[in-house]
This record gives C-alpha cells, sequence and structure tokens, in this order.
C-alpha cells in the first residue's frame, strides 16, 4: 500500500473529507475553541501512525483568502506527499511553520486563520496552547453531551480515547443547532422523557444533513447503543452511491485503438498490463476414483466439472491481495489512515483454464485406449455420457489423467496465481471427496 | 479557459483528487493544445456542452444546461425527442396499459357496479392511435422547451471524432460536425436480444413490438418475467390474449421487488387470466412456421416443453447502447455488460465526457436518467449534484400496480440488517373498499433498533403514487413513527399507508 501512497501525489481531501463527515467537528483540523477571532491552524494528522511531517510549500500566501476545496498546503510524510484542502472559506492570517519545516510535530500550530471578511491587520493572534489538543477536544465534545445514563458515558468516553480521531470518528455523530421542525417521534419522545426542546441541539444527529432521527434520541436516551445511529448512517450513506466497484472492464477491441488511447490523459485501466501464464499439472485419479465411489454408493455421477467448480471456489478464497488492481477509493481512504495492514487478503477472481496434456509427454504406460471423460463436454455441463468408468481398468488406467490447468495474470501477480494453483492441485489430488459432500 | 467553466467541478470530486491535480491541468493542457491545432479553421464556435442523447437523461441535461446559461446542443437520431421513453417506452405502454384497463373493467367489472353497457367492442386501431397522440403531444412538448431554454436541436447521429468533437449524420442528409468543452453521452439502451430468436417485431417481438401489435395475437408468449414483460402481458392479456410469461428466476418482477409482494402478484395476475412457468430456462425458439416454438427446460433438472405462439414478446432486459458513437476514437472503455465506466461525478477517465442514464450504471429508470441529467449539470456550473441512490422508487404498473423504494426482506436479510415489518392490507382500508378494489398491501421495513425506514413495498390500487410518499420519507431519514403521527385525509388509500406505519412501530388501528 505504500506504495501506491508513494506512486501517486495523494489528495488529503479524501481524508479530511471524511473525517470531517465522521469526526463531526465542521474544522477536522482545527481543535482550538472557536470563539477566538483567528484560530490556530495545527498540523493535521494525515493518518493514524503519522506523528510528525514536513512542510512542503504553502499554497497560499499570508494575508491571502480561500475558499473551501483550495489545497492550503502540501504535508510530505515518509509515506506519501499530500495536498491539504480548506473546509471552510477563510484568511490565511500568519503561517507559523513556513515551507520546507522538517519534522513538526501531529497538532503543533502551523498557521493562524481568520474568518472571511475579517480585518486581519487588527486580529490579535493568541499564543499557542501546548496541551495535546486531540484529547481535549474529545474531551470537550464528550462533556458536552452531557449524557443521561452513566454506563452508557463511559463506554463512549473510553472509545472516545482509545482510538485515534479518524476511527473514533465513525462511531459518532454530530450534535447541533436544529433548524427544521423537529420531527414527530422526536418531538415526542423528547416530551415523553421530559426533555427540553432545546436538548434536541445537543443530541448527536445522523440523519440526512444533520437532521435529528428517532433512532439518536433513542440512543441519547440510552435505549439503543450508541454507535448504532452511525453504523446505520454509514451503512445508509453508501446505498446512496452509485456502486462503482468492481467493475469489469471489457477487453479493448483492437490493438490500433489502444494506441491512440495512449496519449489520452493519464488513461489507466485500460491499457492491458502484459499477462503471464501460470500452469501447474494436476492429476483426475483421485477425483475418479471419488466419482466412481460417489456412483457406487449413492448412485449419482457428479461431474468434474463439479470438482472443479468447488476447488476453483475454495481455492479463490483469501489469496494475497493482488499487486497490480486498482485500489478503491475506500481502500486509498484506509491506505491514508493506515488502516489497510489489515486486510491482507482478498478473494480472488481466477478460472483454470484446463488442457489436457498432449499423450506423448506423459508417461509411456499410458494406455491409448483410455477413454478420459472430455473435460471441455463436461464443463459445457452437457449431460455426463455415462464416463463408463469400466473401460478404464482399475486405477491404472486413470493414472494418465494429467491435466494442466493454467491462468493468466497480469504481471507481479504471479506469486497469487501459483498458490491458487496448489490449492487446486491439494483439492483436487488430496481429498476431492471432501469437496462434494 | 476551461477553468472559468468549470470552476470547481475538478477539486471538488473525491476520486478526481485521488488522481491528483495533474489530472485537471492536463485536461486543460489538451484543450488548448486542441485549440491551436484548430485555431485556422473557421468553423462554428465551440460550444459549452454537446449531449449525444435526446432521451429522458439527454433532454432534461439539455434543457438544465440551457437554464443555466450555457452554450449547449442535443443531437438525436431518432427524429422525435424524449428517447426510449417517450416514444417507444413509459408513455406509451402507460398508454395502452391504461385503455386496456377501461377496456376490461368495462368488460368485466361494471355490471357489479351498477352499469349496465350495451356491446363492447376493441378498436384496436382506435386504441394505438390514441396512444400517439400522447407521446407526439409529449415530446413536441421537448422540443418546444429546446426553444424556450435556447437549446440547439441537432437531428441526427453523433459520432466522435476526438475527444472535443462529434460528427452529426444528419437525417436530413449531410453531415456537420460539433465542438464541445464538455461532452454527455446519453445514447441509452436497447433490448437485448434473445440467441436464437430473430426478432421481426411481428411474431418475435420486443417491447417496441408490443406496443404496436395490429391485431390482439391469440397465444402470446412472454420470455422474461420482469416489469416490461409484466406490463405488456398485462395489456395483451386483457385484450383477450392467452398470456404466458416464462421466467427463468423463482419469482416474477425481477429481483428488486421484495418476494412476499412478487408471490402476491403472481397470484393477483393469474386471477386475471395470465400463465407463469417459473425457474424455467428457454433452450430455443423456432419461428420457421406459421407460429414460434419455443422449448423450455425446468431450470434445474432438465423437464422440457414446447410452448406454441402466435407472437413472442422478448423482454430479457435491455442492455446499454453505444453502437456508432466512435467510442473507440477516443479510447472509452465499457464494463463486460456494455456500461460506459465513469466515476461518482459521471466523468469517464476523459473528464469533460459525463456519462448519464441507461448507458451506465445505475437502475434502467427514466426518473433515474432526469435525476442524472440534472445532477451531471450541476456538477458542470456548481461543482456539486446530487442523486440519492437510494431512494429511488420502482414502479410496475399492472393492476394492481406495484411499488416500492429502499431495500427489500431480502436484501435487508443478506446484508444482516435487523429490521422490523409491519403491513396493511387494503381490504381494510375504506376508500378500498368502497372503489371496490381491495387487493393489495402496505408494506413497511424499518430498523429494528431505531426505526428508520429502511424500506416500504406496496402492491394495490394507485401504489405508484403513493410510493412517492414513502420515498420522501426514506431521502429525509424519517421513521415509521414519523410517518404514522403525520395526517392522512380520509377515506383515501393513502391511510393503509400510514396504517402500515402504525404497524410498523406500535398497531395498526383498522386491523
Ligand atoms: C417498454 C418500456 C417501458 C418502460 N417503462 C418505464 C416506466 O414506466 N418508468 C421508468 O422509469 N422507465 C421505464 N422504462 C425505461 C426508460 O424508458 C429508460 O430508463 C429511459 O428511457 C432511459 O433514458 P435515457 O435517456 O438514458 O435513454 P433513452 O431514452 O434510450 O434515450 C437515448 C436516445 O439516444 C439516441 N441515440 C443513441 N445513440 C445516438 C447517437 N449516436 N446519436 C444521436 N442519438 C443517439 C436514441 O435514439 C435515444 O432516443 C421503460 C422502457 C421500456 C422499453
Amino acid at each position: 500500500m505504500a506504495s501506491i501512497a508513494s506512486a501517486c501525489r495523494l489528495s488529503a481531501r479524501v481524508a479530511s473529507r471524511q473525517v470531517r463527515n465522521q469526526y463531526g467537528s465542521t474544522r477536522a483540523f482545527h481543535p482550538a475553541p472557536a470563539t477566538l477571532a483567528a484560530q490556530n491552524f495545527n498540523m493535521p494528522a494525515l493518518s493514524p501512525t503519522m506523528t510528525e511531517g514536513n512542510i512542503a510549500t504553502w499554497r497560499v500566501k499570508e494575508g491571502d483568502s480561500f475558499a473551501a476545496g483550495d489545497v492550503l498546503l502540501e504535508i510530505e510524510t515518509d509515506k506519501a506527499q499530500m495536498d491539504v484542502e480548506a473546509q471552510d472559506d477563510g484568511i490565511l492570517a500568519k503561517i507559523i511553520q513556513g515551507d520546507g519545516s522538517k519534522a513538526v510535530q501531529v497538532g503543533s500550530r502551523i498557521a493562524v486563520m481568520a474568518e472571511p471578511g475579517d480585518d486581519i491587520s487588527s486580529l490579535e493572534i493568541a499564543p499557542e496552547e501546548r496541551s495535546a489538543p486531540k484529547q481535549e477536544a474529545a474531551k470537550e465534545h464528550q462533556s458536552k453531551q452531557d449524557t443521561p445514563t452513566p454506563a452508557n458515558e463511559e463506554k463512549a468516553a473510553i472509545s472516545e480515547f482509545k482510538t485515534p480521531p479518524p476511527s473514533t470518528a465513525s462511531s459518532k455523530g454530530k450534535a447541533q443547532k436544529q433548524k427544521y421542525p423537529l420531527y414527530p417521534s422526536v418531538q415526542h419522545l423528547l416530551r415523553e422523557n421530559g426533555l427540553p426542546k432545546e436538548e434536541a441541539d445537543k443530541i448527536p444527529a445522523t440523519g440526512p444533513n444533520g437532521r435529528l432521527l428517532k433512532g439518536d434520541v433513542l440512543a441519547y436516551l440510552g435505549r439503543i447503543q450508541a454507535s448504532y445511529t452511525a453504523e446505520q448512517q454509514k451503512r445508509i450513506a453508501k446505498l446512496t452511491h452509485l456502486d462503482l466497484s468492481n467493475i469489469k472492464v471489457a477487453a479493448p477491441k483492437t490493438e490500433s485503438e489502444e494506441k491512440k488511447l495512449v496519449k489520452a490523459p493519464e488513461s489507466q485501466p485500460a491499457v492491458p498490463e502484459p499477462e503471464t501464464e501460470v500452469a501447474v499439472p494436476i492429476s483426475f485419479k483421485a477425483v475418479q476414483e471419488c466419482q466412481k465411489r460417489i456412483q457406487q454408493s449413492l448412485g449419482v455421477f457428479l461431474p468434474v466439472s463439479t470438482f472443479i467448480a468447488r476447488a476453483t471456489e475454495l481455492a479463490n478464497e483469501d489469496l494475497p491481495k493482488s499487486r497490480v488492481a486498482k485500489p478503491t477509493a475506500d481502500e486509498l481512504f484506509n491506505a491514508v489512515l493506515g488502516l489497510d495492514k489489515m486486510k491482507k487478503y482478498t478473494r480472488g477472481q481466477f478460472i483454470p483454464q484446463v488442457t489436457a496434456l498432449p499423450p506423448t509427454s506423459l508417461r509411456a504406460t499410458k494406455p491409448s485406449t483410455m477413454k478420459k471423460p472430455d473435460i471441455f463436454d463436461l464443463l459445457a455441463g452437457k449431460k455426463a455420457v455415462s464416463p463408463k468408468p469400466s473401460p478404464v481398468s482399475g486405477a491404472a488406467g486413470a493414472a494418465g489423467s494429467i491435466n494442466v490447468f493454467s491462468v493468466s495474470v497480469p504481471k507481479g501477480d504471479e506469486k497469487r496465481a501459483q498458490l491458487f494453483l496448489k490449492r487446486m492441485k491439494m483439492a483436487l489430488e488430496a481429498e476431492p471427496g471432501r469437496l462434494v459432500v | 479557459m476551461f477553468r472559468s467553466i468549470l470552476p470547481r467541478a475538478a477539486p471538488k470530486s473525491v476520486l478526481q483528487s485521488v488522481r491528483g491535480a495533474q489530472t485537471s491541468f492536463r485536461a486543460s493542457n489538451i484543450y488548448f493544445q486542441d485549440r491551436l491545432r484548430r485555431g485556422y479553421a473557421s468553423e462554428a464556435e465551440e460550444k459549452d456542452l454537446v449531449i449525444i442523447g435526446g432521451g429522458v437523461a439527454g433532454y432534461v441535461a439539455a434543457i438544465k444546461a440551457g437554464q443555466a446559461g450555457l452554450k449547449v446542443a442535443c443531437i438525436e437520431k431518432r427524429g422525435t425527442l424524449g428517447g426510449t421513453c417517450l416514444n417507444v417506452g413509459c408513455i406509451p405502454s402507460k398508454s395502452l396499459l391504461n385503455n386496456s384497463h377501461l377496456y376490461h373493467t368495462i368488460l368485466h367489472d361494471t355490471k357489479h357496479r351498477g352499469i349496465d353497457v350495451g356491446d363492447v367492442k376493441l378498436n384496436l386501431a382506435t386504441l394505438m392511435k390514441a396512444k400517439e397522440t400522447s407521446v407526439s403531444g409529449l415530446t413536441k412538448g421537448i422540443e418546444f422547451l429546446f426553444k424556450k431554454n435556447g437549446v440547439e436541436y441537432i437531428k441526427g447521429t453523433g459520432a466522435f471524432v476526438d475527444e472535443h468533437t462529434v460528427a452529426v449524420n444528419l437525417i436530413e442528409g449531410g453531415e456537420t460536425s460539433v465542438k464541445a468543452k464538455n461532452i454527455f453521452i446519453a445514447t441509452g439502451s436497447e433490448a437485448t436480444p434473445f440467441p436464437g430468436l430473430t426478432i421481426d417485431e411481428k411474431k418475435v417481438i420486443t417491447s417496441t413490438g408490443a406496443i404496436a401489435l395490429q391485431q390482439v395475437p391469440k397465444k402470446m408468449v412472454v420470455i422474461g418475467g420482469g416489469i416490461i414483460g409484466l406490463e405488456m402481458g398485462s395489456v395483451w392479456s386483457r385484450l383477450g390474449a392467452e398470456v404466458t410469461v416464462v421466467e427463468y428466476l423463482g419469482q416474477i418482477g425481477g429481483p428488486g421487488m421484495d418476494a412476499e409482494i412478487s408471490k402476491m402478484i403472481q397470484k393477483m395476475l393469474t386471477k386475471q387470466g395470465m400463465k407463469f412457468k417459473l425457474n424455467t430456462k428457454v433452450m430455443s425458439g423456432d419461428d420457421s412456421g406459421e407460429t414460434v416454438k419455443i422449448s423450455t427446460e425446468a431450470a434445474k433438472g432438465g423437464k422440457e416443453e414446447t410452448l406454441d405462439a402466435d407472437v413472442v414478446l422478448v423482454a430479457i432486459g435491455r442492455r446499454p447502447y453505444t453502437s456508432g458513437l466512435g467510442l473507440e476514437n477516443i479510447g472509452l472503455e465499457t464494463d463486460d455488460k456494455g456500461r460506459l465506466v465513469i466515476d461518482q461525478e459521471y466523468r469517464t477517465k476523459i473528464p469533460h465526457i459525463r456519462v448519464i442514464g441507461d448507458v451506465t450504471f445505475g437502475p434502467m429508470l427514466a426518473h433515474k436518467a432526469e435525476e442524472e441529467g440534472v445532477a451531471a449539470v450541476e456538477f458542470l456550473t456548481k461543482g456539486y449534484g446530487h442523486v440519492n441512490y437510494g431512494a429511488i422508487p420502482s414502479v410496475m404498473y399492472t393492476h394492481p400496480e406495484v411499488a416500492w423504494v429502499g431495500q427489500n426482506e431480502q436484501e435487508l436479510k443478506a446484508a444482516g440488517v435487523k429490521y422490523k415489518a409491519g403491513s396493511f392490507p387494503f381490504s381494510a382500508n375504506s376508500r378500498a373498499k368502497t372503489n371496490l378494489d381491495t387487493e393489495g398491501i402496505v408494506k413497511f421495513l424499518s430498523d429494528a433498533e431505531t426505526d428508520r425506514i429502511l424500506g416500504v413495498h406496496i402492491v394495490g390500487p394507485n401504489a405508484g403514487e403513493m410510493i412517492a410518499e414513502a420515498t420522501l420519507a426514506l431521502e429525509y431519514g424519517a421513521s415509521s413513527e414519523d410517518v404514522a403521527r403525520t395526517s392522512h385525509a380520509h377515506p383515501t388509500l393513502s391511510e393503509a399507508f400510514k396504517e402500515a406505519a402504525m404497524a410498523t412501530y406500535d398497531k395498526a388501528i383498522h386491523y
């Protein structure tokens, strides 16, 4: 993952946006109290493990105003270089740590910001508070909530401190002034529980656009798990987007068309990576024996294709992550946060090509009369033209049924493919019976 | 220049920023190079936006762009605007559904209501004419809206020459080309053909043939029990055809329809005379004779059967339509289902080319296409657009109608979400009773913990109108209690909606 991070210059916006949504403070990177006319802008942590970073360049000059979304500065860590974008409109009143500052601690003040329209000449710049800003913010956040059930409060407090900000964030909505009429259910619950209407502004809200939902009040009252509403919010938020994961791009039409494409901007995915083929010979001896056994005992004939399909399923499970797969936005985000370490394995999509080895390359003893069930017939799902296990006398004949299983993979993914095929071999040669019972 | 048209679009996007600032820089670079290269040619001025396809996605985007003050042109090859939906889809099918329902009611139902009608005869030609009147009125209306909003309408087939140029083969002969800073692809979809059957739109038809049959077939086989198949099957069944629907899956209505609801509507349609063969695979068809022979096989385990039909409707789905568009000239890619690959802001990998509607991802629905048309233009002009794919309703306009929004029980179970279900039958609703139209239920699914509404599923009279309320509720994250505590007029069908909400978080009053 680190390679991806350093290969492309990431914009931290992906991260900061989500951090904002989940962390629930409008200025996720400004733990300083919002009451100051000028606000400290502290070194952001772009991943939970980041403790310090270098400031490459400020993209906004002192005295300039900026809009939400503008790149404020570039930060370098040992892993990546990232743009930090503004979450709100404002003015850059003063730069404290200038271009090229090295090893700037996360949380230390690097600039002072003012609100749009502020007269920065008359701004007084407060001295930096040196306390650990993260925890302070968390505490403040916590005390504001004033949760009635103590047990609940304790639980929340623990989770607040144990995990680093971005993931803490995911378990909390944000309390905010409820400008719209409250939902009937919310009003009812407040009344029923003797809470004044103003209390609504203190309840973390997980509805669309910060609206307060029935579930939020239930969580606030301790009737349901506090983290549940935020989890639900996350789940539903996912449904609101088109699912663009796992797009299988169709094979490009012709070579020459691809060429033209190269001049097209950074056209990454279309250009097919050079593919290599990985192959392993696998004997069907055990499978055929197993087939026979099943037919004798149960009277059903299981085609070889069934064994192969099941083995493929099994062998595809939890393969080491593909090195060439393009990371999804979610994965990139996790990478930025350093969470990617957790998910090293993914499900493979391999479908092996099966080719019968030419007889000559096999042991000389191979009987030419051997009638091996045609694998392609079987794969095509044709009703098994009963493979007549009898003509192949005993196990000896079947020993010849060695087939080559192969998959083509992009360069760099051979290891993954090898592991896949090794598992196929194991499954089909060692104990094929277990595949079908 | 590029920047001033697209003030925020590039830096705003999540995906874009992953690719880095270079992307937008490079894009504008190419734009400038293009300008330089073409500098000496004295062609028509460049448009801000050119849209290929005048279907719902395309025409809505065009009007929206016109309203936003962009210089916009829309290319459509059909000769009329409105695309599949207005010409051969939603609108004509609903015209036939409505009128065939009236006919069917008069034939079978009005007597019990105390209305004796004399000789009832079907005049299919006039029925079709009524349909055409609706269609032409609506498509002309769009043409008028184009004029009103300053949209240039180019009648012809568009094809990419390069990333900024579209050549148009004009319907009236000749060729022209337009250049644009931004291009939207909105070329829609077409019926997926059935391998082995040749569509002639007479004996072997798609929905396009099904809205234009010249006589009522005696026997009709519908391949595919999805929404389009069931709607068109209903029309011809009501008009007198013996309709058999063959569906590969174990339920009708497609995978989005709640399984319980699907079973209910299947029963109701069966009562109306339609026949269903579920879990049945069509193996092949033979259209060489007078009638068409369809051989089928049980999906699990081979029971074979041959069906005979005067007309076979192929309704196994629709696929994105991009042929002749010249995608290869600009290297745009589709996925394995032919959908153009986009990001969350509808951009292709060439960021000034966006794709909306049926030709890309998401449900193939007119209102989804419409939402995307607006959102894509807003991404251009404002850097932000909004389509909530979690709250797009689906409606099947059979009688009774089926409508749903959000997730169904199968999906919630698969996602491991604990939910409560509450339902209310129309047979207990006063208005449905007075209308003598009492089949169906309203069903709410809400979260077991928070009561937040996760899905609403209706089969019943007017379900398609009623689902709007559910969609609004979903959009606002409402709980079933919120709906239950909202006043609904009496006596209306919508009271069933309210009572179902009550049944979900508490108890219904009238059941
Ligand atoms: C029978 C039927 C019933 C339906 N009923 C409903 C319904 O009740 N509700 C609902 O929501 N949806 C319904 N749909 C689906 C709905 O019609 C589509 O979702 C909708 O039309 C999609 O709009 P679109 O703009 O993406 O594509 P289309 O409407 O398909 O429009 C694309 C247009 O682009 C034009 N075009 C293509 N290529 C080119 C080119 N190279 N140059 C110029 N022009 C080109 C085509 O001629 C076409 O007019 C129905 C569909 C069918 C077939």
